[in-house]
């Protein structure tokens, strides 16, 4: 395409040596586009194309036009914002791409240009103050709000809320969310706030530190313990460290890589002693073997970042790679598991959680067609683009098979996603996370065993 | 997501629009069109008037009549993956989409056919039945994401067309819209052969310039009982292109006899899809025979013999299906992964006889030496048609010009000992010139006569597929214009 007059005349005469219409640092980076052969093959793959069938859509398109603004034949505007925020951020396409091309590296380099070239006005950026700098970075007021939540389920409110018909003004994605709060517990790091180290039961074999994640903590407090459980169990010590954070991914998604940044060297910090840093949420550890990637500017932290990033690893893939006590207990259940984006696509754990879950006796395994197809909630997506990503839940739905009772996955944004499903779509499965479903099978062993000696007990008196 | 309303002062944009049911179904502004510059052929760069997506066939015809009423260029648009610019709007056309037309329409497992709208992919159809055993033939490597419609207008080939055959002999049906907004049928109830002229096999490779396809019915497939594949690695290209045609000779008819050189087996394993193959040998050879049980291994002997008579370094039967798998998806994800080794690729697509393989793969070579630029090979060798792939930075200055000089250079090779210069990815924009390698003037005016005929105003997909002389002075403005 030629250049028109009017892109030369908006083009500041600053920018003579170069075209590019990215004017702030850290921009999109060539290498990445230039592996892309604009062959196609991704399009299948990407859930926004599919539903849309438009290629600004696609990878593909959004490679095009990211490069397109580098080429100076676009500007950095509304027009171009729209699909470059509308990419759920799901890496199918790093899966389908023979190139390797690295399509999310792209789409957050170019959110960040985004953000700085129109910052964020009025409501919305006083709800990405709120989440974002405000609450998900600062334990104690994620604790708070934990707090608040459970008052609110205890106290009863909740019920009058459900009752008094408030649900139906809310907009329909947050009624939605509200349905499926799970219960709230007491956050681990709270509860083990003072311990050095937990004990693993039996001799240690390895020492571990922890990530607990912001959200994953004060929602799913139970899957943080659960994981403890299981990594005790198994010969580690488990240390969580006290001044980790966020991890950011939240921010580098929604084009604040400065504040991701800044979380990225306080964890970064905050594990430097730890050997192996286990993460039970998919979001999460996929940021945090990326986090080297943000400091493309600033080598000295980027050499930090990628001997942090080569610690990172998910609960699964290092219970399988150092090898775990098979339950005995039976759990007599039909499961189906979904891949979390950012653990197929984003760290490429795919059989390790299966091959979990099969070693429970009793479990039976359903396949779900297209496992690895993104459930449409991609970090905080679904508040922001409800709209796609409703259809993206939607079809996600109509592949989790009828007969099963539990939908087992690897990551709490995916779980609070597929409960709205269940609840919207009138099914009845529960949803777990697969170190959750191991801990059970613990649990029942160890309360079985009880039993037994109990009665062993009780026939030598 | 999407503006909800249409806000512009063009007049044609409001009409279309309303045509399609509003905003959400066509793309006008700047931003947008972009992504529809170009196809899989990415040296020409172009944008449309607007893309719109019908939903239907209705409002496809609805669509072109107002296009040809008011004498707007126009074409159609599968998944854009075609290789030889096809797809590209060189007039500035209203893109008509097919891809929201992507149901499968009707599975007829009694008369082995299947009826699907031109948007649904390839690969869809085997999946969609294969838990009954049967299967869709045509097999591009595209086939993940390129549609029925544009494999149709392409007449697309596949690594197992060697003994199914392309596209044209799996079609038994098409309802098309003409360039003047009206609907016809061919092959009636899927019966193919009907009398008066082939029209099936005119439409079929017609490259979109004959009409829009909006439902197709194709011929599926049983399954075969059995199906082996081996791998070969060869020393050299020769002792490789040798045993190809041994293979054929001895009587064999594998369904699929695949060859990569040296350069690309570098793309391949420094890409998504490795499978581990030495980088030191100069080709390998991906050989399937399929059919009824009894035979099969026997086939396979011979092949292990034919083999090692041409000095192979190393063959292996592939274990199971998932070794099976991973070898064609190394294979076919070829194409792509030249991104891994090169910035941008030129694929050429020339057709010759099999036994002339060794003489021009060297004269290749030679192509590539003279113009400094790296030329890879991966192709369907069983039916002799190679796809040299010209690797270039479109970033540097000239390379560009000298990618496509080796490109037509190849296809001069092709053509000169007896060849062709297209065996699946079409004419497009990118060979139009190179028509004159195969065919008289007096022959290119037959074919035009025709398009004539359906395409009378010549507003669908101009510029495409035989050689203009205005219209290539323009092309060259445009490349000059781009280059700029
Ligand atoms: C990596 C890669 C590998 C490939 N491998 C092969 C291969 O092995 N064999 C092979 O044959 N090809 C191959 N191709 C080329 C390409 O995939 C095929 O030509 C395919 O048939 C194009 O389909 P499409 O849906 O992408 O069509 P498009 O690229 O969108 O369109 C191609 C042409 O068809 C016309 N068209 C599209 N839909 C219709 C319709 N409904 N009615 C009328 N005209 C229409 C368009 O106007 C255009 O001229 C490959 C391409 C790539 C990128
Ligand atoms: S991102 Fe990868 S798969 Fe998609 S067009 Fe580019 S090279 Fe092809
Ligand atoms: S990350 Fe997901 S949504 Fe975004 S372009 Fe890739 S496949 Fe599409």
């Amino acid at each position: 395409m030629s250049i028109t007059e009017s892109d030369v005349k908006e083009r500041p005469a600053c920018t003579t040596t170069s075209l590019s219409n990215y004017r702030w640092s850290d921009p999109p980076d060539e290498n990445k586009w230039a592996d892309c052969v604009h062959c196609g093959m991704c399009l299948e793959s990407c859930p926004t194309y599919e539903l849309t069938g438009q290629e600004q859509h696609s990878p593909r398109g959004r490679v095009h036009l990211i490069k397109s603004v580098a080429e100076g034949k676009l500007q950095v505007n509304e027009q171009f914002m729209d699909p470059v925020f509308a990419c759920l951020d799901c890496r199918a396409c790093t899966t389908a791409c023979p190139a390797d091309v690295d399509v999310g590296g792209l789409i957050e380099e170019a959110r960040g240009q985004i953000r700085q070239a129109m910052p964020l006005t009025g409501y919305k950026k006083a709800v990405s103050k709120l989440f974002l700098e405000s609450l998900f970075p600062h334990q104690q007021r994620m604790n708070a709000l934990g707090r608040l939540l459970k008052f609110y389920q205890k106290s009863g409110m909740q019920k009058v809320v459900r009752k008094s018909g408030l649900l139906k003004v809310m907009p329909d994605h947050l009624a939605d969310m509200e349905r499926i709060l799970p219960d709230i517990k007491e956050p681990v790091r709270k509860k083990y706030k003072g311990e050095k180290v937990i004990n693993a039961k039996g001799e240690t074999k390895h020492e571990v530190a922890l990530l607990t994640g912001c959200v994953m903590d004060v929602m799913f407090s139970d899957i943080n313990e659960a994981t403890i459980n299981v990594l005790t169990r198994n010969g580690n010590d488990v240390v969580i460290p006290e001044t980790q954070t966020c991890c950011g991914a939240l921010h580098v998604h929604a084009g604040e890589r400065e504040m991701g940044r800044n979380l990225a060297k306080q964890n970064i910090e905050a594990f430097k002693d730890a050997e192996k840093i286990i993460v039970n949420a998919a979001g999460c550890g996929c940021m945090m073997k990326e986090y080297a990637e943000l400091f493309r500017e600033e080598p000295e932290w980027q050499a930090k970042a990628q001997d942090f990033s080569a610690k990172v690893e998910d609960i699964s893939k290092y219970l399988h790679d150092t090898g775990y006590e098979k339950p005995q207990a039976e759990m007599k259940t039909r499961i189906t598991y979904h891949d979390a984006c950012h653990l197929a696509h984003g760290q490429g754990v795919r059989e390790e959680p299966r091959n979990l879950l099969l070693d429970i006796p009793g479990v039976k395994m359903v396949h779900m067609p297209d496992a690895e197809r993104c459930c449409g909630s991609a970090g905080i997506y679904n508040l922001t683009n409800p709209e796609m990503a409703g259809e993206v839940l939607k079809s996600k739905m109509k592949n989790v098979p009828e007969e099963v009772e539990m939908i087992s996955m690897g990551n709490p944004g995916c779980m609070l996603q597929m409960a709205m499903g269940v609840q919207k779509y009138g099914r009845n499965q529960k949803v777990v996370h697969t170190v959750q479903l191991l801990d059970w099978a613990y649990q029942k062993e160890d309360e079985l065993r009880g039993e037994r000696d109990g009665i062993k007990r009780s026939q030598n008196k | 997501m999407a503006l909800k309303e249409v806000k512009t002062n063009d007049k044609h944009i409001r009409n279309l629009a309303n045509i399609v049911g509003g905003a959400r179904s066509i793309l006008y502004h700047k931003e947008d069109l972009l992504a529809y510059d170009c196809d899989g052929f990415t040296i020409h760069k172009h944008l449309p008037k607007a893309v719109v997506f019908p939903k239907d066939t209705q409002e496809v015809s609805k669509l072109v009549k107002y296009c040809s009423d008011n004498h707007l260029p126009f074409l159609a648009r599968g998944a854009g993956t075609g290789l030889s610019g096809g797809a590209i709007p060189v007039n500035g056309e209203v893109i008509i989409s097919l891809v929201r037309m992507k149901r499968l329409l009707h599975v007829d497992f009694e008369n082995r056919r299947a009826m699907v709208e031109p948007g649904f992919v390839n690969l869809k159809l085997t999946n969609s039945i294969s838990d009954k055993g049967y299967y869709y033939a045509p097999d591009p490597s595209s086939q993940y994401c390129c549609t029925i419609g544009g494999n149709v207008a392409e007449n697309a080939g596949g690594a197992h067309c060697l003994k199914y055959g392309v596209t044209t002999n799996h079609i038994l049906g098409l309802e098309v819209v003409l360039p003047n907004g009206k609907i016809i049928e061919i092959g009636k109830n899927g019966i193919p052969d009907s009398p008066g002229y082939d029209l099936l096999g005119l439409i079929t490779g017609s490259e979109g310039t004959l009409g829009i396809v909006t439902k197709i019915t194709v011929r599926i497939l049983k399954n075969p009982e059995a199906k082996q594949t081996v791998l070969a690695y060869f020393d050299n290209v020769s002792d490789g292109s040798r045993a190809v045609s041994d293979i054929i000779s001895a009587g064999i008819v594998p369904a699929a006899l695949e060859m990569m050189d040296k350069t690309a087996i570098e793309a391949v394993e420094a890409a998504a899809f490795p499978v581990g193959h030495p980088r030191d040998i100069e080709a390998l050879l991906l050989i399937e025979v399929d059919g009824i049980s009894a035979g099969i291994n026997e086939q396979i002997s011979q092949i292990l013999h034919v083999c090692e008579n041409r000095n192979v370094r190393e063959v292996k039967v592939a274990k199971d299906e998932s070794e099976r798998a991973r070898w064609w998806a190394n294979r076919k994800t070829g194409f792509g992964a030249m991104g891994a080794i090169s910035p941008d690729y030129l694929v050429q697509d020339g057709v010759i006889p099999r036994s002339r393989l060794p003489e021009v793969l060297s004269r290749i070579n030679k192509i590539s030496e003279e113009s400094g630029l790296r030329i890879a090979n991966i192709f369907h060798a069983g039916d002799g048609n190679l796809h040299p792939l010209v690797l270039f930075d479109a970033r540097i200055p000239g390379q560009t010009e000298k990618a496509l000089a080796a490109g037509s250079a190849c296809l001069q090779v092709c053509a000169d000992v007896g060849g062709t210069i297209t065996g699946e990815h079409g004419v497009g924009i990118e060979k139009r010139e190179e028509m004159r390698f195969v065919f008289t003037d007096e022959e290119i005016k037959a074919q035009t006569d025709i398009r004539e005929v359906f395409n009378p105003d010549n507003l669908l997909n101009a510029g495409k597929l035989f050689p203009s002389p205005g219209r290539c002075a323009e092309i060259k403005k445009e490349m000059k214009e781009a280059a700029l």
